[in-house]
């Protein structure tokens, strides 16, 4: 052994009094303006919609429930949790998130014993960083990783359009249609708000893979009016959209239309894997040939029912076909979503009256369930002085009297009280009747809800002002002022609010505020009412009614006379997609019914 | 150029731009070729060594790059060799650091350089048991999965069937 082997570990104690080479963490130093530090997640804003953890490339994000947090349309009530065990800070999650409320702050150093406390909720988990503004957002505007517009509809110009009552909106093409898809995140928040909860996310994919068979069969899982509804839908799925919160929302409706157009009706049996099914035997009656009716319908036809449905009119669609004017929904396309179900062997009897031509007891001992989906074709009148007038007419009427080709009193001054969608298609039929007959549109539509609450769709309100209809929301209809048994025209005051604190309908008006829209023709538009007289009585003890005089129906829309069932917009809505929901419903109830019947 | 191609068997010349060009040479030529680059025709500096993967045509393709300083080109050497027999020449005593490539193109595509310096030592890969990972028949997900798995407990909810869960339940 050598000296130097001996004392070579008492050298190392010179290390002792000698400055170290590292240096303690320095707590305070802080990380860049814009580094990539630990999670914050603003709670409020977030919806829970997963595309966050869609993007994790690293698989370190699970949604979870959070207590407190309700789920609720347009938020699914879960909330990213993220693990850093496996996390790598590269902020994809971040620059994905669809509301921004994700974002990293600068911090970085964290110490714990227990690795599980590295798995946390960042925005519910509270953390010192939590107030930090400093660390990386996403950079706005212009760094969203989807797009953030809409591709543009094609319409008519509003002067191609006002006078006639063809089709003004024209339909995305191939094109058009997979760049719209492509910026659908997929989440499927909307799936839950949709009243048919029709597979969005999914139809939209098959629109990105241009298998639009596969598109139509998803949409007939929930949905036998993709024609219509692609064009009307009141597309409560479009308000909730992730991607509206920072963008436009994606335009669900018209990627409906356009999967339902593109597959020709001479396929549909053949993709849709239809007409192979066997009759069981049992026979269903359907009252009204609405939405809601010609869905019950289609799913009973499909699970083996023999279906008859009696139609007052001359023709089928109820609504559809007699109060959304033409240009909206154009007729061929009603016929190409009723006449596939027709071809499933679903018959309608065409101008019967219930009630009068046939009893609905009648129908109770001819089949083994009765469904009634008759909807709201009664207008409601304001009630004021004057509107008794024989040029004081209701929307409805004259919706349904312009579809059944009827010529209708068409004045050159005209005011339709009234601000939902049904109003303004009166006001826009109206612009167009007298653009024929006068060579000028002078109709003005005024609601009482001001324009912010206003029920129509806001393209409703943009395009009938774009066919120099004019709208002036926010008057109530105080008297129609009436001169040698001539309409002179309506007075209004003004309304200071409609809804009281408790959301019920209580408006408030200045009397002092006043004004006169000038007319000799009025039509009112603010709601209509159901006409039940069909229903016998006796019947009708049966049947439960609330408060407020409205029928109550079970979850499958089984009345208290268990062999009847009603849906639609008597129940629920007044819409397209609602009534298709309750027709669907109301089958697989009609289908339990009859089963346990025997 | 001329010079070299009466020389030497070569079997491809791309000309990439004017001071970048490729050449291909068979296997067994190779080392000489890059020595006659070195030596005669001024290619004093490896630039890098490098490999590709082609399965489809089970073979590998090396490329050493070389660089004229004086005429301030570039010449790309390459060298089909069989997948299945993954051994090459080593060129260590040309210049030095190429022992580090070649130590780096063992661990990573398991091409092999009997007599380079160090060359069955681990580059970056410690413990490395599986297939070469710049191989591409090397999957690099299923590794992922079965090597890093997810940490007991972790459960995660897709928003539509927690919403339907939640919201109805009832309906199909």
């Amino acid at each position: 052994m050598k000296l130097k082997d001996i004392l070579s570990p008492f050298t190392a104690w010179k290390h002792v009094v000698k400055e170290p080479v590292t240096i303690k963490d320095p707590q305070s130093r802080e990380g860049a303006e814009r580094y990539r530090g630990f999670h914050k997640n603003d709670i409020e804003s977030c919806i829970g919609c997963g595309t966050c953890e869609d993007i994790c490339q690293n698989e370190a994000i699970d949604l979870v429930p959070v207590d407190g947090i309700e789920t609720k349309d347009g938020d699914s009530g879960l909330r990213p949790m993220i693990d850093y065990g496996r996390c790598c800070w590269c902020a994809l999650c971040v620059d994905v998130c669809t509301t921004n409320s994700l974002s990293l702050s600068n911090h970085f150093t964290w110490v714990d014993e227990d690795p599980d406390a590295f798995r946390f909720i960042p925005g519910v988990d509270k953390k010192a960083w939590d107030n930090e503004e400093k660390g990386w957002k996403k950079p706005e505007p212009n760094y969203e990783l989807y797009g953030t517009e809409r591709v543009h509809m094609p319409e008519l110009h509003a002067e191609d359009r006002d006078k006639s009552f063809i089709e003004f909106v024209t339909g995305y093409s191939k094109q058009q249609a997979e760049e719209e898809a492509d910026r659908c995140v997929e989440c499927g928040i909307c799936t839950a708000t949709c009243p048919a909860h029709m597979g969005i996310p999914e139809y939209i994919k098959a629109i990105r893979n241009d298998d639009l068979e596969e598109g139509l069969r998803i949409l007939y899982e929930t949905n036998p009016l993709p024609e219509i509804c692609g064009r009307i839908c009141t597309h409560k799925c479009e308000d909730v959209c992730s991607i509206g919160h920072k963008g436009d929302p994606l335009s669900i409706r018209w990627l409906k239309r356009y999967i339902a157009d593109q597959n020709p009706s001479e396929k549909y049996k053949e993709i849709l894997n239809a007409g192979n099914v066997e009759n069981n035997g049992k026979k269903v009656a359907i009252i009204g040939s609405g939405p809601s009716g010609l869905s019950a319908a289609y799913y009973l036809a499909l699970t083996g029912y023999d279906c008859t449905i009696y139609e007052k009119l001359p023709e089928a669609g109820g609504m559809m076909r007699y109060g959304i004017p033409e240009y909206r929904l154009p007729y061929d396309q009603i016929d190409k979503d009723i006449n596939y179900i027709l071809s499933l062997g679903v018959k309608i009897e065409y101008n019967v009256n219930i009630g009068t031509d046939i009893t609905l007891d009648k129908l109770k001992s001819d089949y083994d369930a009765v469904f009634a989906g008759t909807g709201l074709h009664l207008g409601r009148s304001t009630r004021i002085p004057g509107s008794d007038h024989k040029d004081v007419f209701f929307a409805t009427d004259l919706l349904r009297e312009i579809s059944l080709g009827k010529e209708i009193q068409v004045s050159e001054k005209i005011v339709v009280i009234g601000g939902g969608n049904v109003a303004m298609d009166i006001t826009r039929s109206l612009a167009r009747l007298q653009n024929n007959k006068f060579g000028k549109v002078d109709v003005t539509a005024t609601s009482l809800e001001s324009e912010d609450i206003m029920p129509a769709d806001r393209e409703e309100v943009v395009e009938s002002r774009e066919e120099k209809a004019i709208i002036d929301p926010g008057w109530g209809p105080t008297s129609i002022e009436i001169e040698n048994d001539k309409i002179k025209g309506l007075h209004v005051q003004k309304c200071l609010s409609v809804f009281d604190e408790s959301g019920r309908f209580s408006p408030k008006f200045d009397e002092k505020d006043t004004k006169f829209f000038e007319a000799d023709m009025i039509v009112e538009s603010i709601g209509q009412g159901m006409d039940i007289e069909y229903i016998n009585p006796e019947t009708r003890d049966q049947i439960e009614f609330d408060p407020r005089g409205r029928i109550v129906v079970d979850e499958y829309f089984q009345t208290g006379a268990k062999w009847l069932f009603i849906g639609g917009d008597i129940i629920q809505g007044p819409d397209v997609i609602h009534g298709i929901a309750n027709g669907h419903k109301a089958a697989i109830g009609i289908d339990k019914f009859i089963n346990q019947d025997g | 150029m001329n010079d070299i191609k009466t020389k030497f068997d070569i079997t491809d010349i791309i000309e990439q731009r004017e001071n970048l060009s490729f050449i291909t040479i068979p296997k067994e030529h190779a080392i000489s070729l890059v020595t006659y680059l070195r030596d005669v025709k001024g290619f004093k500096h490896l630039v890098l060594l490098t490999a590709a993967d082609w399965l489809e045509d089970e073979e590998f393709q090396l490329t050493y790059l070389l660089n004229n300083p004086d005429e301030k080109s570039d010449l790309g050497v390459r060298v089909f060799i069989s997948r299945e027999d993954a051994t090459m020449e080593t060129a260590h005593h040309l210049w030095e650091q190429v022992a580090t490539y070649q130590r780096e193109l063992k661990e990573m595509f398991g091409i092999d350089f009997p007599g380079s310096p160090d060359v069955d030592k681990p580059f970056i890969l410690e413990g490395w048991d599986d297939k070469p990972p710049y191989r591409r028949d090397f999957d690099t997900k299923q590794y992922s999965e079965d090597t890093y798995f997810p940490r007991p407990g972790r459960e995660s909810n897709d928003p539509a069937e927690y919403m339907k869960k939640k919201l109805y339940p009832d309906e199909k």
